[in-house]
């Protein structure tokens, strides 16, 4: 488009000759015009840059009169000082080297102090022995190129902010979600005098907030209140039941250890709540109380069960068996619940062992009813017998991986021993 | 995979619903809301077969309990007919068959409330 050269493409028919002639008159006359009023800037400069010839249009630009800029400025007199520097460190020194360079962005003054957004390309012209003439040089103006790239780059930092912003809130609900995961289970057992403790949760879901719940904390000076349990749902309505559960459970015991009285608090106050919310709520839940005898090393357990799968009783002697609570009703659903209690006498090197139907009903087959079921899971438990709770829980968790996509469920386990006479006592968590 | 398949009918003593194929967390709400539907009136009583339903897990026993709190807020009956063997054991374990009265199938679950009278 700022090519100075004829124009003298040949007619297409006959009958268009008057209006060609015409047409290439019309070019012939205005190779002068045109190159004055291009709609680009044309320059020639001598080899160190003197401006010898300079066209009206980059003269406009300039807001220059042709005598001030003719044999008294150089190219880069018209630059703004980024201009210079770049001019002399790429420019220059390319077009030397190549003879030619092209489409460079660099700014130009116009009078008044504004700056110009230019493209620039440039030539060398050569004589017959080769050695360098003078520099041709295209302006273009770039102000509509330059502000269609603030727009993108505006419309890019724009993006970037959002994307800064999601991030940003995405980590603070993580951290939210972990402080709130944090409330539904203990990070660590405590420490019980004369009772080994060991616990595991397994999430079948790492971002969905789990419905199982388990706890052991002290309630007077010699007696420790542990509870485990499963609510009914999954997901944030799940995990806020699963709150409001366990910190029922842990006042209650404040007020009563009694664990049917703890449940009884339990149900009343999820009844309450939630019954004629339109979205009922329950769970099952095992209560219980902890009491070490230090002078035998035995432990008294007192539990109460509301809706769930009965406890089990690993013996150092190798047997093996459920503590059965039938009868105990799911907590929450009726404004009052019938619980069952029972009692057992750990002695040393015996583990109570509670876990949720997620172990239980782990998929073990193609078939929906293929469940592992209570059986397999008192014979596994047999084989641990007279092992430690945490060693009892190890095996438990590899059990639960050997499920793979069997186990779909939320999973906790919680096992409490009376040590075995030995060297070594510890809590794992 | 059987997808839940859930009839109601009107016997004499109250509204009789039956539940075939799958009871589960993907279809749990299909009961729930053909349950909101249902009218009973006090002294009814609500039957649900189950005798054909192949799976519940634990959402199923949401349902039955939703299904419970209808009746009980409508001062009407409701009864369990044909619990199959895996249900009754969730059943018992959780509790529920103490507040459900269960029936081995649907005929003896209507006929024993028109003894009653």
């Amino acid at each position: 488009m700022c090519r100075t050269g004829h124009q003298s493409d040949p007619p297409e028919a006959d009958d268009e000759m008057a209006s060609d002639a015409a047409f290439t008159a019309l070019l012939e006359d205005s190779a002068e015009e045109l190159y004055e009023s291009a709609p680009c800037g044309y320059l020639s400069t001598l080899m160190d840059g003197t401006i010898a010839k300079v066209n009206a249009t980059l003269l406009g630009w300039l807001g220059l009169e042709r005598e001030a800029v003719v044999g008294r400025m150089r190219f880069t007199d018209l630059l703004t000082v980024g201009g210079k520097l770049y001019h002399e460190t790429h420019f220059a020194p390319l077009l030397r080297m190549q003879g030619r360079i092209s489409g460079i962005a660099l700014e130009v003054k116009q009078t008044g102090g504004a700056r110009m957004p230019v493209l620039v390309s440039s030539v060398v012209k050569h004589g017959s022995t080769g050695e360098p003439l003078l520099i041709r040089t295209t302006v273009f103006d770039a102000r509509d190129r330059r502000a269609y790239e603030e727009e993108l780059l505006r419309g890019r930092k724009a993006a970037e902010e959002a994307h800064r912003q999601a991030e940003a809130d995405r980590a603070r609900l993580q951290d939210a979600l972990a402080v709130l995961q944090q409330s539904l289970l203990p990070a660590t057992l405590p420490p019980v005098p004369g009772v080994e403790t060991a616990a595991h949760y397994h999430t079948a879901h790492p971002d969905r907030l789990g419905g199982d719940f388990y706890d052991v904390f002290p309630v007077d000076g010699k007696r420790f209140a542990f509870f485990l349990g499963d609510v009914c749902g999954k997901g944030p309505q799940a995990a806020a039941v699963t709150s409001l559960t366990r910190y029922t459970l842990r006042a209650a015991a404040v007020h009563d250890s009694d664990p049917v009285s703890a449940l009884t608090t339990l149900n009343k106050v999820l009844h309450e709540r939630y019954a004629g919310s339109g979205d009922p709520r329950y769970c099952t839940a095992v209560f219980g109380t902890l009491e070490p005898d230090p002078g035998t090393g035995q432990v008294a357990i007192h539990l109460a069960s509301g809706g769930h799968p009965p406890v089990l009783v690993l013996r150092a002697d190798g047997t093996t068996d459920f503590l059965p609570t039938p009868g105990g009703l799911l907590v929450g659903i009726l404004p009052s619940a019938p619980f069952v209690t029972a009692t057992t006498v750990l002695d040393p090197g015996d583990t109570l062992l509670l876990y949720t139907d997620g172990l239980t009903e782990a998929r073990t087959g193609e078939d929906r009813d293929s469940l592992y079921g209570y059986e397999a899971l008192l014979a596994f438990a047999a084989g641990q017998a007279g092992k430690p709770p945490h060693a009892v829980i190890q095996a438990l968790i590899g059990l639960l991986d050997g499920f793979g996509d069997g186990l779909d469920d939320d999973t906790a386990l919680l096992a409490l021993g009376a040590p075995a006479p030995g060297p070594a006592t510890k809590n794992a968590p | 995979m059987s997808p839940l398949k859930v009839t109601t009918r009107d016997a004499e003593t109250g509204p009789v619903l039956e539940i075939v194929g799958e009871l589960d967390y993907a279809n749990a709400g299909e009961l729930r809301d053909l349950l909101a539907t249902i009218t009973l009136q006090p002294g009814q009583r609500f039957v649900v077969d189950l005798s054909r339903m192949e799976f519940c897990d634990s959402s199923g026993i949401t349902a039955l309990i939703a299904a419970h709190s209808l009746a009980q807020e409508a001062q009407a009956d409701i009864v369990l007919a044909g619990v199959p063997a895996n249900t009754l054991r969730i059943l018992r374990i959780v509790g529920l068959d103490q507040i459900f009265t269960l029936y081995p199938d649907r005929d003896s679950a209507v006929r024993s409330l028109d003894e009653r009278r």
